[in-house]
């Protein structure tokens, strides 16, 4: 059966003038199943969004591959895109235009007719608890609002791949939560989802499978609780939480990043 | 990989922008060819009965209003696509956020160029129907000045893409709108004839694309005489500034 994403030795590298060349993606492959969430772990500057900006096309490889049911996103971008949602970690909502304007005008460049955007777009500012801003002009939307929306315009055109790039960096935990829900009900419908993350906790939840990402390299892909298993154990981890204070906690991924990289996950060092 | 679908889908999206905020969108496209009209040709007019080029003589007003035809292809072209680009590509991310869809960047960029070469056209032929209505041009060639209007728009609109491209910030663009666009303004024939120039900065002019296609318009609605090295200045012009531009962004978007 053809796999909604497979990825192959992807590897990217930045050639600025005037600078040494930087290879951000080291040659990472993995396949995502239908109905299943994958999940990128690795701090900032780990290679996550230029991973991610590959896959979906909108950078060029250096080499290896990347299709969208078998579609190669470089060699027919039109066709594998009709299949995807991306939701980039900038935030890149069209300021020109009113919320519901936007999440229509967006489905148009799907080739989804006005009327059925808007019937979608209704039913997903509903889902995102975001119907009562529909003519509001972005502007005047909050930083959780905003993400939230970004979102939403990703599934207008009902994609069967997900693209979501650190969809809930800074955001309050009811906002985070929202947008979890959302995901696990997308995951349910069948969509295969791509997600970036530096959140532990959100990875754990969320993703069938998880890669640790480190300096471009998948250092290991699995099932969170797998990782756990096969690099930490079961014992419980001891720790210092403040001086004098100690505690005991269940290992999570950011020990198995810790681990594999010697870094951690916040920020890297 | 360019689909016309594609462009139309973006050219639309623009036209809705400029639809939706249609008094400012009418104030910002007609208002100011409208005042260089009425400061120059009326106001300047008075003082300035005639203009003799090559034996031929016609009235200040007609001759500055068909140089207005060009100043507003030139002024709303490049500013709209060196100002609107950069913020669309560098604060809005609207480039980013389409090219991720079905719609290609190169699609993205033509559109971006038509729509700015179109909203300038809109402007031109509102300074043209007003000269025309006034009986200052001939109608018919008023009316066949238009595509060259467009195609004039094309260049000075790939001209603004490329300063959007190559600016790292948005005040960085007075760079060459002073050092490029003002000077074409005022030295390539919109207010004075050419002619009244030295030799040297006659030449220097001659190589700007304003020059031309004031000449052309002059040609079209007053019947002055064709300069025909006016083609090829506009030709090699448009074919050295479309895929430069349409590069530059290009690079400046993807890694």
């Amino acid at each position: 059966m053809t796999s909604p994403l497979s990825v192959l030795d992807l590897a990217k590298q930045y050639n600025t003038p005037g600078r040494d060349p930087v290879l951000a993606v080291r040659g990472i492959s993995f396949e995502i199943h239908e109905g299943e969430c994958f999940g990128l772990l690795g701090p900032n500057g780990a290679g996550k969004s230029t991973s991610m900006n590959c896959i979906s096309g909108f950078y060029p490889a250096t080499s290896g591959s990347s299709k969208i049911f078998d579609i190669d996103v470089y060699a027919h971008p039109k066709q594998a895109r009709m299949k995807l949602g991306v939701c980039a970690q900038e935030d890149t909502l069209d300021t020109d235009f009113s919320v519901m304007d936007q999440m229509v005008r967006y489905g148009t460049y799907f080739r989804v007719p006005v009327e059925e955007g808007r019937r979608r777009s209704a039913a997903l500012l509903e889902r995102f608890g975001l119907n009562d801003k529909k003519d509001d002009l972005v502007e005047r939307l909050s930083g959780g609002m905003r993400r939230r929306l970004q979102v939403a315009r990703a599934l207008v055109s009902d994609p069967k791949v997900l693209i979501l790039d650190e969809p809930t960096t800074g955001l309050d935990p009811e906002v985070r939560r929202i947008l979890w829900d959302v995901i696990a009900e997308e995951r349910v419908k069948g969509a295969a989802i791509l997600l970036s993350t530096h959140y532990m906790e959100e990875a754990h939840r969320l993703c069938d499978r998880v890669a640790i990402l480190h300096q471009g390299k998948i250092l290991d892909c699995a099932p969170p609780s797998d990782l756990i298993a096969q690099h930490i154990g079961a014992a419980e981890i001891e720790e210092e939480i403040r001086a004098g204070v100690r505690w005991k906690r269940p290992p999570n991924l950011e020990d198995v990043y810790l681990k594999l990289t010697g870094s951690h996950l916040e920020n890297g060092k | 990989m360019t689909g016309w679908w594609g462009v139309r889908c973006v050219w639309l999206r623009y036209f809705d922008v400029y639809r939706k905020s249609f008094i400012y969108s009418i104030v910002t496209t007609f208002v100011e060819p409208l005042l260089y009209l009425v400061a120059f040709g009326f106001g300047l007019g008075g003082l300035v009965k005639t203009v003799q080029i090559n034996g031929a003589s016609v009235s200040y007003r007609q001759f500055v209003f068909a140089g207005i035809v060009a100043q507003t292809i030139l002024f709303q072209s490049f500013f709209e696509a060196a100002y609107g680009a950069f913020i669309r590509m560098y604060y809005q991310r609207v480039f980013q956020a389409i090219a991720t869809t079905p719609i290609t960047l190169s699609e993205v960029l033509w559109a971006e160029v038509i729509w700015d070469a179109s909203k300038a056209t809109f402007a031109a032929m509102a300074v043209l129907l007003i000269g025309t209505a006034m009986g200052d041009f001939h109608p018919v060639g008023a009316l066949i000045a238009l595509p060259l209007c467009f195609v004039s728009a094309f260049v000075f609109a790939s001209l603004g893409v490329l300063v959007a491209a190559r600016s790292r910030t948005i005040e960085e663009i007075s760079y060459p709108q002073y050092l490029l666009i003002f000077p074409m303004f005022l030295f390539c024939g919109i207010f004075f004839p050419m002619e009244s120039l030295p030799p040297a900065l006659q030449w220097a002019a001659w190589v700007l694309p304003l020059t031309s296609v004031v000449s052309l318009i002059r040609t079209l609605t007053l019947g002055f005489p064709l300069r025909l090295q006016a083609f090829p200045i506009l030709a090699v012009w448009l074919a050295v500034l479309v895929p430069w531009c349409r590069r530059a962004m290009s690079r400046r978007l993807i890694k």
